[in-house]
């Protein structure tokens, strides 16, 4: 069970840091599939 | 910092489902870890029986190539991945001074996606046509061509790769988030740093092999050709994609063992690390260079000259940092005050045998003789060198080293070095032969070879017994310390440094609720 609540500028550079990173995942398998049907 | 600190857990199997915390997490891990480990193992010896003698004796061909297939994937994606990811989870906040991993319940998620991904894959032995058989490469058109397995093998990549790509950006928000006032990039612990830039390497290519299975699953069901010749797609794309894929996957299974080794050697010879900041450049060099590497799988495709000599250069390139990195080591050792115990034997065992590794690597590089060698048994001795005495010896280095700091126990250090010694003369009764046999021209993934090959054949299966079976020595030394023992102090170790050590042994269940400041 978590018990540190982080501060809330940090809560919100985790969650920025973690959904460009989940966009860049994202937009690579799309690239690839894309790159295959060329 | 609000904080509401309170060690209340659920208890029993409640506890490992739903918990968010990095140790519990990492534990769960290193466990799923060992036991594939095993199972990984078992696959193994069935191969290696079977190639005690020339003809069929023990197994039917197509089994033993479902043999190969599964053993490579479960050891990649079942032990070795998960058993880093374990390390990751309970060193990296302990190193950086954090509570926790940034994203806790994603990080719950990350784990249990993988029992369900690996009950697909093996499960994929009890359908009609048996498991996936083509090599865990999964090259068309055999994987078009396969059974049901195979679909359940796309599958439960698509699971693990899920799961991978979620626990590198809990990696990459933690360590770019979290770290104590005053850790800055540069005094972070060897092992965090050759982390983050594993992290990096999977979020790029785990997508990449996502989508080569994906195009590959619609081969297979939905009328696509993207690997069809007959159909206007391209097999040799599979190949590119796929090693585009495969080659930085090297890395994602190498660096870690290097951050480890890196922690471990300075320890024992109770030196600072040489060179810090050029091991650091040297693990980023290492990660760009594989980028640009992949086609060295494939010289003997018929690709232009001009690319084949491009792969060639770049990959003797990256002999460079390796260089850079095992120098560090030695300078490491160099006029230390070492002493040997278990983690510093397979360290130093690491350091050597990987560079045996390296060499032969070195040898494959060039592409007149990438010819010969090719798919010969000398690039699987070359990759267990790399992956077996690299990233599995550095695995259980690093496991004897924080055992103190996880248990709070010391473990029989007697075991250990049984432990240590049959496993290193097993490996490399195992695997040393495998190189003759390759330059003598014994193929790959064969259950049968011509009579010249069966005495190198005969000593590399006593020795694959002789290395399975003591590794049940260090499961019982995992219990044993789990169990009790001599306790271990807070620096269980008299040389080592680093915030970990500075934690009571066993580590608290929550650590750094209140961030220490780094000088």
């Amino acid at each position: 069970m978590r018990t540190t609540k982080l501060p809330e500028s940090q809560q919100r550079a985790v969650l920025r840091t973690a959904l460009w990173l989940a966009a860049v995942a994202c937009a690579l398998f799309v690239y690839t599939l894309w790159r295959g049907m060329k | 910092m609000a904080t509401a600190h309170h060690d209340e857990h659920p208890t029993g199997v409640l506890r490992w489902l739903t918990t968010t915390n990095h140790k519990d997490i990492g534990t769960l891990y290193l466990v799923f870890a060992l036991i594939m480990l095993f199972v990984g193992g078992a696959m193994a010896l069935v191969i290696r029986a079977e190639l005690f003698q020339p003809g069929l004796q023990i197994v039917q061909p197509h089994f033993f190539n479902q043999m190969t297939t599964l053993h490579a994937l479960v050891m990649i994606f079942g032990a070795v991945m998960p058993a880093f990811t374990g390390f990751a989870n309970w060193q990296i906040p302990l190193m950086i001074g954090a509570p926790d991993m940034a994203l806790p319940r994603l990080n719950n998620w990350s784990f249990w996606l993988l029992p369900f991904a690996f009950t697909l894959l093996l499960s994929s032995l009890f359908v009609p046509g048996g498991g996936p058989a083509g090599g865990w490469t999964l090259y068309p058109p055999l994987s078009v061509q396969g059974s049901m397995g195979t679909d359940f093998t796309i599958l439960a990549i698509h699971m693990m790769g899920i799961s991978s790509v979620l626990g590198a950006i809990n990696v990459i928000a933690t360590i770019l988030n979290m770290r104590a006032p005053g850790m800055v990039l540069l005094k972070m612990p060897l092992f965090v740093w050759t982390w983050l830039i594993t992290a990096f390497l999977l979020l790029a290519v785990m997508p990449v092999l996502a989508g080569a299975v994906t195009m590959l699953l619609t081969d297979r069901h939905f009328g696509t050709h993207f690997f069809d010749a007959s159909g206007g797609g391209d097999p040799v794309m599979f190949q590119h994609v796929f090693w585009f894929f495969g080659h930085p996957e090297v890395y994602i299974l190498i660096l870690p063992a290097f951050g480890i080794a890196s922690q471990i050697i300075p320890t024992f010879a109770r030196k600072p690390l040489f060179g810090y900041e050029s091991m650091v450049y040297a693990t980023a060099s290492i990660a760009f260079l594989s980028f640009i590497v992949w086609a060295h799988h494939m010289f003997t495709v018929g690709m232009p000259l001009a690319g084949e000599l491009f792969f060639m250069y770049a990959t003797m390139m990256i002999a460079v940092p390796t260089g850079v990195k095992v120098f560090n080591w030695v300078a490491t050792m160099w006029k230390g005050s070492l002493s040997f115990e278990t983690p510093m034997l397979f360290a130093i065992a690491f350091v050597m045998l990987f560079t045996i590794g390296g060499f032969s690597g070195l040898m494959l590089a060039i592409v007149p003789a990438d010819f010969q060698y090719h798919d010969t048994y000398f690039v699987v001795a070359h990759f267990h060198y790399v992956l077996v005495s690299g990233a599995i010896f550095a695995i259980i280095a690093g496991a004897y080293y924080w055992l103190p700091k996880w248990t709070g126990h010391m473990y029989n250090e007697t075991l250990g070095k049984w432990h240590f010694w049959l496993s290193v003369i097993g490996f490399n009764l195992t695997f040393f032969p495998q190189h003759f046999l390759g330059l003598a021209g014994m193929p790959r993934r064969i259950p049968d070879y011509a009579l010249q090959f069966t005495e190198f054949n005969q000593w590399s299966t006593v020795g694959a017994f002789m290395f399975g079976f003591s590794q049940l020595l260090f499961v019982a030394v995992v219990v044993k310390a789990a169990r009790g023992g001599k306790k271990a102090g807070a620096r269980a170790w008299e040389g080592a440094e680093g915030l970990e050590w500075t934690v009571p042994s066993p580590a608290p269940y929550h650590t750094f609720v209140t961030p220490p400041h780094i000088k």
